[in-house]
């Protein structure tokens, strides 16, 4: 009865959040397609893919120096990869450690939940200092790695919780009472039937490392990964190949994004059909 | 004699102190079929869990093939469990499902396929085998995770109520196959359920369990006719239990109780303090016939359904009792509630227990 009233309420609501959501994102894109005499703000003095040539490298001479992204870019992905894979291992082990009570378990999943909850600027500072004072140098690939799993790890120890919660124990049962030995139940049941589960964790780790800034700002050492090389290019002039190379970034991610998505429909598929299997 | 099953006070206390099951004794002879049968949380999955090996063994032992399996975990066992749920693989084909215990066992792949082909011709499921599992109905899911369960030719294949999640009809149709089946491969059944009619109709033996305790472990027929606790009079069948004071014991194998309706004569020591009548045990008899107990009574209730005639007769002392008779009989046909009848048992069917 409400419902009519509040309706375009509601529409404005979301349209308006929407908007918000993904003003920035559309100016970016907008901007990126500035002409070469063009800045970084309205208006567009005329529309072309300039900005995509140069900081490919195609443009020719330019009063504007490329962006200096190439070598952090790979660094940025190898570090997200890694801690993709560190991380989800983690998640997994832990998470199903946590099936059954153990002593000292509650301590222990707070300390696991910790690692997301501490300010990144602190432990990054706090680490920097560490690896000062033990005299060890800072690399994106030492220092910032530790810290990059220790922030992710709790994102993916929590989504494999909540997919161990549902699972149904019953089913590795069988497959025990079959004579087949835990670790092979392990591989050929449960990690089957998880596996949608272990893909988001995959997500939420590689995004969470991708785009990390506080905690690698202090541990990074001298070769930077990709935001804070970014970050740096701000500090000189900015310019629309930002934007471009923006575009291009936020594409990679939809791709994986789609990727994710493609894999999981395969899955959740299966899984609701697994589901029908209980109720009936 | 040697034994596919010997359970030895077996019992599981929970580290809260709560007790699962206590003092658990039970022999099981090779193709035996036992029902363990109880309300639920007597205890009866628990113990065949722990027969499985899922659970932990608190206090007491257990052999298989006069083998101690106490502490051997469920996959070296040899035993298959059947699940409510049936749990399938759901990632697998109906015949990846039957395969994957051979498979993993690194069973030759001809011997394999012969074992796997076999098995599920003999449940009907060669037209569905390269279907999902999950995709099927549950009499058929309930045949896959049958064949699952017997094509790694297990010694023991234990059903945890493996009937409850199918509707009445297919329930008898499979309580049939699980019959036949069991008779013809040999295998020792151990059959968990809280329904009477599975329990009676399918096992060799019952073991009743009530409160983490066995009640009584007796084949079906005995259950009815010789309840050893109140419990099991009150659970099994329809009887009607009558408490007195011992009056010692009459003839051979008989005992006699002072009770509220008279004395009653039953087959017990003489020193029991209740009396069990099975509601089939009563008769309407003129008063005075010879070998009889003989109860006056009331009618208070007359419930005719097809064959069977349900009266509800209340005694001299002002409890009711459950009758059963023969509705054909005319003088079961001319009973109106008010009417004065009495009621005539055979002592020989009576069962006196200690409350």
């Amino acid at each position: 009865m409400q419902s009519r009233a509040l309706r375009p309420v509601l529409a404005t609501y979301t349209a308006l959040f929407l908007l918000f959501l993904y003003g920035p994102m559309i100016v970016l894109a907008i901007l990126s397609f500035q002409g070469p005499e063009g800045g970084p703000q309205f208006p567009i003095q005329e529309w072309s893919v300039y900005w995509y040539k140069h900081l490919l490298g195609f443009a020719g001479t330019s009063r504007v120096s490329q962006l200096p992204v190439g070598d952090s870019l790979l660094r940025s992905i190898a570090l997200a990869f890694m801690t993709t894979v560190v991380s989800t291992v983690l998640g997994v082990m832990s998470a199903e450690a946590f099936r059954t009570r153990f002593k000292g378990s509650g301590p222990a999943f707070y300390l696991i939940i910790l690692g997301m909850m501490v300010p990144g600027v602190l432990v990054g500072l706090g680490m920097a200092l560490l690896s000062n004072t033990l005299g060890l140098s800072r690399a994106w690939w030492s220092t910032s790695f530790v810290l990059h799993v220790v922030y992710t790890y709790p994102f993916a120890f929590l989504v494999m919780l909540a997919i161990f919660n549902r699972f149904d124990r019953s089913v590795e049962e069988a497959s025990l009472s079959l004579g087949v030995s835990p670790a092979q139940t392990f591989r050929r049941v449960t990690f089957p039937i998880i596996f949608p589960g272990v893909l988001s964790a995959m997500l939420f780790s590689f995004t969470l490392s991708y785009d990390e800034f506080a905690r690698t700002l202090f541990t990074a050492g001298r070769a930077l990964t990709l935001p804070l090389a970014i970050y740096g290019t701000f500090s000189v002039e900015i310019h629309p190949n930002i934007f471009a190379f923006g575009v291009l970034t936020t594409l990679f991610s939809f791709t994986l994004l789609v990727v994710y998505g493609l894999l999981m429909k395969r899955f959740t598929a299966r899984a609701a059909r697994f589901h029908g299997q209980e109720e009936s | 004699m040697l034994y596919d099953l010997e359970l030895i006070s077996v019992g599981k206390t929970y580290p809260d102190g709560t007790v699962a099951v206590s003092d658990f004794d039970l022999r099981v002879e090779k193709g035996e079929f036992v029902a363990f049968l109880g309300p639920s949380g007597c205890g009866k999955s628990t113990t065949l869990r722990m027969i499985a090996g899922f659970e932990e063994i608190t206090n007491g032992e257990i052999l298989m093939m006069s083998h101690n399996v106490t502490h051997v975990p469920p996959e070296k066992r040899p035993t298959s469990m059947i699940f409510q749920n049936y749990a399938l693989f759901p990632h697998m084909t109906v015949r990846e499902n039957v395969a994957f215990g051979l498979d993993v066992k690194g069973t030759p792949r001809a011997e394999r396929d012969r074992k796997v082909e076999r098995i599920l011709d003999m449940f009907d499921l060669t037209a569905f085998a390269d279907r999902k599992a999950d995709r099927l109905s549950g009499g058929q899911r309930q045949r896959i995770a049958l064949a699952r369960g017997l094509v790694v030719e297990p010694e023991i294949l234990l059903l945890d109520e493996p009937l409850g999640a199918l509707d009445a009809n297919l329930r008898r149709i499979i309580q049939n196959e699980l019959k036949l089946l069991q008779r013809e491969l040999g295998i020792t059944f151990i059959f968990v359920t809280h329904a009477q009619s599975e329990a009676l109709g399918l096992s060799d033996r019952v073991v009743v369990m009530s409160n983490g305790v066995v009640e009584q472990i007796s084949p079906p027929r005995e259950l009815y006719r010789r309840p050893a606790t109140p419990f099991v009079a009150g659970f099994i069948g329809s009887n009607t239990l009558i408490e007195g004071a011992p009056l010692g014991a009459a003839a051979a194998g008989f005992g006699r109780l002072d009770t509220p309706v008279g004395v009653i004569e039953g087959v017990g020591r003489g020193d029991e303090r209740l009396a069990v009548i099975p509601a089939e045990a009563f008769r309407l008899v003129p008063q005075g016939t010879p070998g009889e107990l003989h109860l006056p009574g009331t009618v208070v209730g007359r419930h005719l359904v097809g064959a069977v005639g349900h009266l509800t007769v209340r005694l001299a002392d002002g409890s009711d009792v459950a009758v059963e008779t023969s509705s054909h009989r005319p003088e079961v046909r001319a009973l109106a509630p008010g009417m004065p009848v009495t009621l005539g048992v055979d002592p020989a069917s009576v069962t006196l227990v200690h409350a």
